[in-house]
């Protein structure tokens, strides 16, 4: 951004030239009266930068439609940040979404404004506590109205940008604008980041040090949690005939008891291949669990230590098709094959379960985050990760 | 000296009226469109919203003007300058009344048909200046789309050449006001180059249903993303007074200008002329955008063709006539 353009100790954006004008003796009433103008144009021409995430964007587009319509005070929507006034962020921002959205509103042209819309936006909502969730925006962007609601409804919004114009013309009379919020109704647990408008925030925390700080490790030689299983998994009641075949060729037993068969880790890929030439063309999906160790129960079930279960489901392709599912153990620090090399729709899937659950993939050609931020270090969906733990520092 | 400055006093105003039209069909544009989605349209900024393009010329003033990294900042700022000097340019030839006329050119035709051609050079510097890759695309589609609209154009405009047998833009509409319009008569032959040179100027100012250059959709704004504040400005200005002018002109060839009963000749030619921009934004709020490989097959199969069959018409009927 270029220095020319600097906003003064209230907050107010502030041109070199006008300040020159300004301490011009006999000029200040015309730059006053022109300043009025100037701040009425900014006022009723505020152009918005939809930054629409989730089920608030519908709201967002209700707003603009025929019932509300907010072309009446001039405000249409622009789908470049270059020519937006005002960023309505509507919906959950998460972790990985939080740069890219620092980065538009870095590339909107001052002056600009920004509207949080909704709960999601405003706190995280009921995803606050979750490890993918900022929990609200104003941790790295400076937010001017918050239009509470979940979602809030369109002449909330229109209401939210009535309030805007009031600040911005306020704001040009060079008036300091407080929030205005009734203390009574606020229960809300803070955020350990401090928000822009904190005054414990330094200013140089931006979003970038906030993000490189999602690597804070968490303690990981803690005592797993200690959880009763009971629930039984329906017994597999049918193998196909060739499905079975192959298993004895490969010499597993299919399993007596409860679940898909279990096999050796060595025998995944080669079990793959043949199923593969047998008609088994479709890779359906893959599903790791992280199964904490087991407490067993006197008479009932035995002890299990922790360990990784991989599910693999392939089916045919046809009218009648046949389904092959198999599962896989793997004790903590153990790696499966890909199948990335006998399925082209195993690598997507197979990054997927590494990032959020931690099975390393011994083979995979490109194994990347795939929904986590690519610095992310944890697997959130461990079952040993209490749920707060890896999300400093946004919370 | 004199013929000079009368020339001069006439280009004044005609670029005075024809901003601060183009300011308020901006404004009516959006009181339009809006009701054709039964919305009510800007209301709040000055009685029914009058003075919203004030309120936004004033806004973009204000703008932060940002030049991204890596752009080429003598095509990027010299760009909207061009669109606008060559869409204004183009206002000079068309004959409002019988002597208001910026410059009476033999060949008023081909000005406009070149000037018309030279549009796309800065909506292309504007892509490739931009270093943006939304652009740039938009650029390239914009030139593709450019030229090949440029051919049923021209053999549309050809048309009432020929029966005039003039290229003065002025001597064509007088031909008419003493034969009939072409629009009328000879009407096989007026009515469709009529709509071919409608639909070519619709693809050549970049409305919809040809605005692939532009489409929101895929491309967020085209050539435009990066442009901010009176650049920005300055390149929807263009766009609109293109189509103003495409419009006076078809208005000119084809529905006979000045020429009408009762009222001056001014009045009837900007009430022709402002009839036809309703159409264009009718058709625009009316229709959904083609995909651009359709876009050339129409221009290509079907209205080049047609062009061609509709010049070689035309000389038959003068020969024939005659
Ligand atoms: S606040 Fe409610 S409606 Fe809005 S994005 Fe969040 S969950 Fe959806």
């Amino acid at each position: 951004m270029s220095e020319k353009h600097t906003l003064d100790d209230t907050g107010n954006y502030e041109h070199p030239l006008y300040k020159t004008l300004l301490n011009t003796p006999g000029l200040s009433v015309g730059v006053a009266s022109l300043d009025d103008l100037l701040a009425w144009g900014l006022t009723n021409s505020l152009w918005v930068f939809p930054m629409a995430t989730s089920c608030c964007g519908i709201e967002l587009m209700a707003t603009a439609a025929s019932r509300v319509d907010i072309d009446r005070m001039g405000t249409i929507v622009r789908g470049t940040p270059r020519q937006a006034d005002v960023m309505v962020v509507a919906g959950t921002i998460t972790v990985k979404m939080a740069p890219r959205v620092k980065l538009l509103w870095d590339q909107m042209p001052e002056p600009k404004w920004c509207i949080a819309m909704g709960s999601c936006a405003i706190s995280g909502d009921f995803y606050r506590n979750l490890y993918s969730v900022v929990p609200g925006i104003d941790t790295f962007l400076p937010v001017d109205v918050y239009v509470p609601g979940c979602p809030p409804n369109p002449e909330a919004l229109m209401h939210g940008l009535l309030r805007l114009q009031e600040k911005i013309q306020r704001q040009r009379k060079g008036e300091k604008v407080v929030p205005d919020v009734n203390p009574d109704l606020i229960h809300v647990t803070k955020p350990s980041v401090p928000r822009l408008c904190d005054a414990a925030r330094t200013k140089e925390m931006d979003a970038a040090q906030l993000l490189s700080a999602t690597n804070a490790t968490t303690d990981e030689t803690s005592e797993p949690l200690a959880v009763e299983f009971t629930g039984a998994l329906p017994k597999q009641e049918l193998l196909a005939a060739d499905f079975e075949g192959v298993l004895k060729e490969l010499g597993v037993e299919a399993s007596a008891t409860d679940g898909p068969p279990l096999v050796p880790a060595a025998r995944h890929v080669e079990l793959a291949q043949r199923l593969k030439a047998l008609g088994y063309r479709q890779y359906v999906s893959v599903i790791a669990t992280h199964w904490v160790a087991k407490t067993g129960r006197k008479g009932k079930d035995e002890a299990e230590p922790e360990h990784f279960e991989v599910v693999t489901l392939l089916r045919t392709v046809g009218a009648k098709s046949r389904v092959a599912s198999w599962s896989v153990r793997l004790a903590p620090g153990e790696s499966i094959p890909s199948l990335a090399k006998v399925f082209a729709g195993a690598d997507w899937q197979e990054r997927e379960q590494w990032d959020l659950v931690g099975v390393p993939f011994a083979n995979h050609p490109d194994l990347r985050r795939l929904m986590m931020p690519e610095n992310y270090t944890l697997h959130p969906l461990r079952r040993d990760l209490a749920a707060d733990l890896p999300l400093a520092p946004w919370r | 000296m004199n013929a000079f400055l009368e020339a001069l006093l006439i280009a004044t105003v005609i670029i005075t009226v024809l901003m601060t039209v183009t300011a308020w069909a901006l404004w009516f544009e959006r009181k339009f469109a809006a009701r054709m989605q039964s919305r009510l349209g800007p209301t709040m900024v000055g009685k029914s919203g009058l003075l919203q393009p004030v309120a936004d010329l004033l806004k973009l003033l204000q703008k932060e003007d940002i030049l991204t990294t890596h752009a080429d900042g003598l095509l990027f700022n010299l760009a909207p300058v061009l669109a606008a000097g060559a869409a204004i340019g183009a206002a000079a030839v068309v004959p409002f009344a019988p002597n208001i006329v910026g410059a009476n050119l033999d060949l008023g035709v081909l000005f406009l048909l070149a000037i018309g051609a030279v549009t796309v050079l800065p909506v292309f510097a504007a892509g490739w200046g931009s270093n943006n890759k939304f652009a740039l695309l938009g650029g390239m589609r914009a030139i593709a789309q450019s030229i090949s609209y440029e051919v049923p154009l021209l053999l549309a405009a050809l048309v009432p050449v020929i029966l005039a047998g003039s290229m003065n833009l002025g001597e064509i509409v007088e031909y008419q006001s003493k034969h009939g319009w072409f629009f009328a008569w000879p009407f096989f032959l007026g009515i469709p180059a009529f709509v071919l040179f409608l639909l070519a100027m619709l693809a050549e100012a970049n409305r919809i249903p040809f605005d692939i250059p532009e489409a929101e959709s895929e491309l967020v704004a085209g050539v435009t993303t990066e442009y901010t504040g009176m650049k920005f400005a300055l390149f929807y200005m263009a766009e609109y007074v293109h189509t103003l002018v495409a419009s006076a002109v078809a208005a000119a060839l084809f529905l006979g200008g000045w020429d009408g009963p009762f009222a001056p000749g001014l009045h009837w030619m900007v009430a022709k002329t402002l009839a036809l921009f309703v159409g264009v934004y009718w058709v625009r709020w009316t229709l959904l955008r083609f995909r651009s490989d359709q876009l050339m097959r129409i221009a290509w199969y079907f209205l080049v063709p047609t062009g061609v069959a509709l010049v070689a018409g035309t000389a038959v009927w003068v020969v024939w006539r005659s």
